[in-house]
C-alpha cells in the first residue's frame, strides 16, 4: 500500500491551509478596479414599495451607481433551480425579512454601506404570512402572485405543491395506535464564510466568482439570463468556507452579473453574517403522524401529514419536501402508509437545502413516534426499532430500492456502545434511534485524469471541496490506480473552463458518482498504457494487465513510470483519459429516479437532565454509519462527528425567531445559537460498519449527512427517559425542558 | 462601520479634555468588546472614539490596599481570574469573570468595561454589587466615589457625566468568614449572555445579600440582614428577591422563566456560600 492509499486516514488537502489562514476564500480576492455592493434592505418583512430616492446617495463619496428595479428588464428577470420565482431585487414589494430593494454600488464597502444608508425607501407595510397556519388561512395573502404559475390549478393558495405518497391501505383493527403533532424549528446554515460573489464582464465573456456548490448550474443559469453561450461564462468556484446545502443555488450572482455589465467593473458583494441568516436557512415544519402497531411492536402503517414551511421563494425547497417525505418512514419495513407532504410559502426566509435534505425533520416525528409506540407497549427504544428495521433487501418503499445494507450492524453496534440493557446511573436516561435518507437520484459526473510522463497525475474534477474533503479522497483513488502517493496527484476543481461538468456537489453524492468517475478516467487511462506497454513489447494489449498500479506483461512487473518513459519517448507528452457517471431520469418514479444509495445512520445518547433549571447534559453520544467502505477513515470520522454536532444545535439550541410581523429577532451571531466547544458531549464517539456494499468506489457510500439525521429523536427519547416528559417540539431548550417537566406532560 | 476618529491619549487630563467634546459624540474605547460591536452594528455612532489603554495613571493593576482591594480600570478579566488574592478573597467575583465571553474575549474584556457597559445583564455586576464595591470616577472637575449600586442607572445608562472616566473598582475586605457564590444560567455552555445571574454572599453573621443580573433594567442588590434566608432553604424566603426583580420576556428567555430561576439560582448560591463561610446554622 502506498501512502495515501485508499483505506487509509490521510489528512486533508487543503486542511493545513483552511487552518493557518492562508486558503483564498472569495473574500480574499481582490481584483483591480474592484467595486463593492452593498443591498439596501428593510427593517420590514412585507411591504409594498412606494419610492426609491437615491438623489442623495448617489452623490455621496465614492458611489458609481445605484441599481433599482426601475433599471432591470421588464419584466423583472427572474431565476431559480426549479421554479423561476426569484427576482433580481424585490419586484414592487418585499417578500420576506431583508429582500434586497435595491444595489449601491461603490469604490469601497464603507462608501458603498454609507450610501446605502442614504437612500430613502418609501414603504407601505402590508400583511404577510409567517406561520402555517396563517399560510392555510381561508384568506391568507398571496406569497407569490398566481402569475408566476399560470396552469397551477394551488396557484391561488399559499401551497407550492402537494406530495402523496402511499402503499398497501390503512386499517386500524388489532392496532395500538399513536397520534401526534412534531414541530421543528427554522434553523439558518451558519457556515462561517458568509454568502457572496463577485462578477466581471470583459471582451472573454463573463466571470463569475461564487463558493458556490454546483458551479455548473451557476454557469446555466447566467448563460440562460444573459443569452451567452455557456462557453462565454466562466464560473471560478474557490472552496466554501461552509456551505450545508445553503451555497447550492445561484442568489446574487445574477444580480452581480447584470451590475458587472453596466459598469464593465468587477464588482464584488460579501453579504454579512446577518444578511446571510435572511438570505438562506432550513424548512421548518409541523408533522401529524398517525400510527399503528401490533402488541408485539410490529408496525402497520404510517398515516402523515407533513407541512414544510418554505420561505417566499421556491429555491430547491419544494424538492426538500418531495424527497425527505417519500421515505418519511424511515428504515423500516412499512406495510401500509399514507404520506401528504405539502409545501406550503411563507413570507420568510426562502428555505433551501440543508444537510440532510428535510430528513432530520421527518426523522424527528417518525422516530418519536416509534418510541411513544415503545412506551405505550412496554418495549424498549431498541428492541421496537429490532422488531421493525429492514433488512438486507426488504422493501423500505414497496417497488423501490431495497435496503442496501445491513443495517441492524449499526443498530446493535451502537446500543453497545451506549450501554443499551445495562442499567443507567440514577438519574440518567438513554435513547436510539435510526435514520435513513435518500442519496441522489440522478446524476452526471465527469473527470478527466491526466497520466503526466513523470508518472505524476492531474484528477479535473468539478466536485466542490466545502470542508467534506473531495479533494483528498479523489486523490486517495487516482493514486491507488497509478501506483503513485497521493503527493504525485493534483486535483483540480472550481473552474468550469477547465474542468469538466458536473452536475452538482450534493446529497453526499460525490465520493460515489464523482469517485466512479475519476475511476472510469484512470481506466481510460490504463487502456492506454496497455497499449502503450504492448507497443513496447511487441505483444497485445491483452497481454498485459495494469494492478495495484503496476503495469504486468507476461509475469513481468514494470512501474508505470518505466512504461511512459519507454513508451512516449523523446517527445514525451502524456496520457489523457475521460470518464463519465451519468445517472439518467427515471420519469416513472416519483423522484425521477431511484436513490443510488441509502445513507443510514444510528444514533444513541445518555443524558442527565436538571430538574430545577430543564439543563440537558449529555454524557455520551455516539454514532455509527453504514458507510460501506470508509475511504478515508479519519474524514469519515470528521464528517460524522460534525453532522453529529451540528444535529445538536436544532436538538437543543438553534431556531430563528420571528417577531408577530415576520421579523427576525435573533439575527446574528449574539443571539442565535449554536453548539460551541464547551456544549459538546461529554464523551461523542463515532463509528462505522463497512460491508463493501454500496455502489462508489471499493463498495462506498455517501457519508457526510448520516448523524445529523436522528439526532433529535434520541436525543429527546434520552430526556424522556431520564426525566419521564415527552417534548415533541424542538429545540429542547433549558426553558422547554422546563416547561414540560412543570406541566409533566403525560407520556 | 462608520468611520470615525481615533484618539489615544496618554494622560488622564488629555482624556478628559476628548471625552467632554460638546457635542456628545465621543466614546471611551477599553477592550471594546462591547463598543465594536455596537459600532459595527450601528448602535452607536460616534464621532471620535478615545482610547483608555495607553493611559499612565490607568495602568492594569489589580493591587491589595490595607481594608480593600483596588482592580485598575485597564485591567481586563482574564487577570482577575488569575489573581491570587481575589481568587482567595472574592471567590464569587472570580467565577461571575470566569463566565464572560471566552478565553479570548477575558484577555480583552476590562471589568469597569463590563460595569460602564451597564447591560442588565452585564456578568460581573451582581457580584460587585455583593462584595459593596466602590467605583472611583474621575473627570474635568475632579474625583468622586459611588457604590457600584448607585452607579448603574439602567440599560446602558450609568451616573458618568460628560468627560469622566471610571479609574478604579473598590472591594472592601470581606470579613474572615464571609463565603460567597455566583451562577448564571445561559441557552448553552459557551460563551453566551446569562438568561439571569446570581451573587450571593453570606457573612459570618448570617447576613446575606444577592446580587441579580438580567431580571430587571439593571443588576440589583437585595440585603437580608435578619438572617432570615440562611435559616430556610424553603422557596418562599426568596419571595423578597423576586419581588424586586422585574424579567422581561425576551430572545434568551421568557419573563415566567427567568422568574422561576431566581428561585433556584438563589438556593442554590445560598447554599454554595454557607459552605463557603464560617457562618454556622444557631
Ligand atoms: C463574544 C462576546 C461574548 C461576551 N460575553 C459576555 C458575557 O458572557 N458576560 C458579560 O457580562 N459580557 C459579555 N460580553 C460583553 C463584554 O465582553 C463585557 O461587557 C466586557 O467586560 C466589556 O469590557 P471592555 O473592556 O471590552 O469594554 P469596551 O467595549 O471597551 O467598553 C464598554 C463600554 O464601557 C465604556 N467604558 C469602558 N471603560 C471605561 C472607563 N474606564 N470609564 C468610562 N467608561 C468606560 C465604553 O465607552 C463603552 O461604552 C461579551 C462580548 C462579546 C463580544
Amino acid at each position: 500500500m502506498n501512502a495515501g492509499s485508499v483505506g487509509t486516514g490521510v489528512p486533508r488537502v487543503g486542511g493545513r491551509e483552511r487552518v493557518n489562514g492562508s486558503q483564498q476564500f472569495l473574500a480574499d480576492i481582490r481584483l483591480e478596479d474592484m467595486l463593492h455592493v452593498k443591498l439596501v434592505t428593510l427593517d420590514v418583512a412585507c411591504a409594498r414599495i412606494d419610492s426609491i430616492d437615491t438623489s442623495i446617495a448617489v452623490h455621496l463619496p465614492g458611489v458609481a451607481c445605484i441599481v433599482t428595479p426601475a433599471d432591470l428588464p421588464q419584466p423583472m428577470p427572474r431565476f431559480g433551480p426549479v421554479y423561476r420565482d426569484r427576482p433580481f431585487l424585490a419586484d414592487g414589494a418585499t417578500t420576506y425579512h431583508g429582500e434586497p430593494v435595491c444595489a449601491v454600488v461603490a469604490e469601497s464597502r464603507d462608501m458603498a454601506e454609507a450610501a446605502a444608508e442614504a437612500v430613502l425607501v418609501g414603504y407601505t407595510e402590508v400583511p404577510g404570512v409567517f406561520t402555517i397556519d396563517a399560510a392555510l388561512a381561508q384568506d391568507a395573502p398571496l406569497v407569490q402572485s398566481p402569475s408566476l404559475r399560470p396552469d397551477d390549478p394551488l396557484a391561488r393558495s399559499n401551497v407550492l405543491r402537494e406530495r402523496r405518497y402511499e402503499w398497501g391501505a390503512i386499517d386500524e383493527t388489532d392496532t395500538t395506535v399513536v397520534d401526534h403533532v412534531y414541530s421543528f424549528p427554522m434553523v439558518t446554515h451558519f457556515a462561517i464564510e458568509p454568502h457572496g460573489a463577485i462578477a466581471h464582464a470583459d471582451d472573454d465573456g463573463l466571470t463569475i466568482w461564487s463558493p458556490v456548490q454546483h458551479p455548473y448550474l451557476l454557469q446555466r443559469t447566467i448563460s440562460d439570463l444573459f443569452e451567452q453561450p455557456l462557453a462565454r461564462v466562466r464560473v471560478l468556484a474557490p472552496d466554501p468556507g461552509g456551505a450545508f446545502g445553503g451555497k447550492q443555488n445561484p442568489k446574487f450572482e445574477p444580480l452581480l452579473t447584470w451590475i458587472a455589465l453596466k459598469t464593465g467593473r468587477p464588482c464584488r458583494l460579501i453579504l454579512t453574517l446577518e444578511e446571510t441568516f435572511q438570505a438562506v436557512r432550513r424548512t421548518s415544519c409541523s408533522i401529524h403522524v398517525r400510527s399503528g402497531f401490533r402488541a408485539n411492536g410490529e408496525l402497520v402503517f404510517h398515516d402523515v401529514e407533513s407541512d414544510f414551511l418554505v420561505g417566499a421563494y421556491a429555491d430547491i425547497a419544494e424538492r426538500v419536501v418531495a424527497k425527505a417525505n417519500y421515505l418519511a418512514c424511515g428504515p423500516y419495513r412499512t406495510p401500509n402508509a399514507r404520506i401528504v407532504a405539502r409545501a406550503i410559502f411563507s413570507n420568510t426566509t426562502p428555505s433551501c437545502a440543508f444537510r440532510g435534505f428535510g430528513t432530520p425533520q421527518v426523522a424527528w416525528a417518525i422516530e418519536s413516534q416509534m418510541d411513544a409506540a415503545s412506551r405505550l407497549l412496554q418495549l424498549d427504544g431498541l428492541e421496537i426499532r429490532r422488531a421493525n428495521l429492514a433488512r438486507f433487501g426488504e422493501d423500505v418503499v414497496p417497488g423501490d430500492v431495497p435496503a442496501d445494507g445491513e443495517w441492524q450492524q449499526s443498530l446493535d453496534r451502537a446500543a453497545e456502545m451506549i450501554g443499551w440493557g445495562r442499567p443507567p446511573l440514577e438519574g440518567r436516561g438513554r435513547g436510539i434511534a435510526v435514520a435513513i435518507k435518500a442519496g441522489a437520484t440522478t446524476g452526471l459526473s465527469q473527470a478527466t485524469v491526466r497520466l503526466l510522463f513523470d508518472g505524476s497525475v492531474i484528477v479535473y474534477a468539478g466536485t466542490s471541496d466545502m470542508g467534506q474533503g473531495a479533494r483528498t479522497i479523489f486523490a486517495q483513488i487516482a493514486a491507488d490506480e497509478f501506483g503513485v502517493t497521493v503527493n504525485d496527484v493534483s486535483v483540480v476543481s472550481g473552474d468550469t473552463a477547465i474542468v469538466p461538468f458536473d452536475l452538482q456537489t450534493s446529497a453526499s453524492r460525490s465520493t460515489v458518482f464523482m469517485g466512479n468517475a475519476i475511476l472510469a478516467a484512470c481506466e481510460d487511462v490504463h487502456r492506454q498504457l496497455r497499449s502503450l506497454a504492448a507497443e513496447i513489447t511487441g505483444l497485445e494489449a491483452a497481454d498485459v494487465e495494469i494492478k495495484g498500479g503496476q503495469v504486468h506483461v507476461k509475469g513481468e512487473q514494470h512501474s508505470i513510470a518505466t512504461v511512459l518513459e519507454r513508451g512516449l519517448g523523446r517527445l514525451r507528452g502524456e496520457l489523457v483519459g475521460n470518464g463519465t457517471v451519468r445517472r439518467a431520469d427515471d420519469p416513472d418514479h416519483p423522484l425521477g429516479g431511484a436513490p443510488a444509495f441509502y445513507e443510514f445512520n444510528c444514533t444513541a445518547f445518555e443524558v442527565s437532565v436538571d430538574g430545577e433549571t430543564g439543563e440537558v447534559l449529555i454524557h455520551r453520544h455516539v454514532t455509527v454509519g453504514d458507510v460501506g467502505r470508509a475511504l478515508n477513515p479519519l474524514q469519515v470520522t470528521m464528517q460524522d462527528e460534525g453532522a453529529a454536532i451540528m444535529g445538536l444545535g436544532h436538538s437543543l439550541m438553534e431556531q430563528l425567531l420571528l417577531d408577530d410581523r415576520g421579523r427576525i429577532r435573533n439575527l446574528g451571531a449574539l443571539d442565535y445559537r449554536i453548539p460551541t466547544t464547551k456544549d459538546m458531549p461529554l464523551e461523542l464517539e463515532s463509528e462505522v460498519i463497512e460491508n463493501g456494499d454500496g455502489p462508489g468506489p471499493r463498495g462506498s457510500k455517501g457519508v457526510s449527512e448520516g448523524a445529523i439525521l436522528c439526532t433529535a429523536p434520541a436525543l429527546a427519547a434520552a430526556v424522556a427517559d431520564a426525566t419521564g416528559v415527552v417534548i415533541r417540539d424542538l429545540p429542547l431548550t433549558p426553558e422547554r425542558v422546563w416547561s414540560a417537566l412543570k406541566a409533566g406532560v403525560a407520556r | 462601520m462608520r468611520a470615525f476618529d481615533y484618539a489615544r491619549p496618554s494622560t488622564l487630563v488629555e482624556a478628559f479634555e476628548l471625552l467632554s467634546a460638546p457635542d456628545g459624540g465621543v466614546k471611551a474605547l477599553a477592550g471594546g468588546t462591547d463598543l465594536l460591536v455596537g459600532l459595527r452594528n450601528g448602535a452607536i455612532r460616534p464621532r471620535a472614539v478615545v482610547d483608555l489603554k495607553h493611559i499612565r495613571e490607568l495602568a492594569p493593576v489589580i493591587r491589595a490596599d490595607k481594608e480593600c482591594m483596588s482592580i485598575g480600570a485597564n485591567a481586563v478579566l482574564a487577570q482577575l481570574t488569575a489573581s491570587e488574592g481575589l481568587r482567595r478573597d472574592y471567590p464569587a467575583l472570580v467565577e461571575s469573570a470566569a463566565v464572560v465571553g471566552s478565553v479570548q474575549i477575558r484577555h480583552r474584556a476590562t471589568l469597569a468595561g463590563n460595569l460602564c457597559n451597564a447591560s442588565p445583564a452585564a456578568d460581573t455586576v451582581p457580584a460587585l454589587l455583593a462584595y459593596g464595591a466602590d467605583v472611583v470616577i474621575r473627570g474635568p472637575s475632579g474625583e468622586r466615589r459611588v457604590s457600584v449600586d448607585n452607579f448603574v442607572l439602567g440599560p446602558r445608562e450609568t451616573v458618568l457625566t460628560a468627560g469622566e472616566i471610571v479609574t478604579t473598582i473598590v472591594l472592601p475586605t470581606p470579613k474572615p468568614g464571609t463565603g460567597a457564590a455566583f451562577a448564571r444560567l445561559t441557552r448553552r455552555r459557551g460563551v453566551d449572555l446569562a438568561i439571569l445571574s446570581v451573587c450571593c454572599l453570606v457573612d459570618p453573621e448570617g447576613e446575606v445579600r444577592f446580587g441579580l443580573g438580567a431580571v430587571g433594567p439593571r443588576p440589583f442588590l437585595v440585603r437580608d440582614s435578619a438572617a432570615a434566608v440562611v435559616s430556610s432553604t424553603a422557596a418562599e424566603q426568596f419571595a423578597a428577591l423576586v419581588a424586586k426583580a422585574s424579567p422581561i420576556t425576551d430572545v434568551r428567555a421568557s419573563h415566567d422563566y427567568r422568574q422561576a430561576m431566581i428561585t433556584v439560582l438563589a438556593r442554590r448560591t445560598l447554599a454554595a456560600a454557607i459552605e463557603r463561610s464560617s457562618w454556622v446554622s444557631p
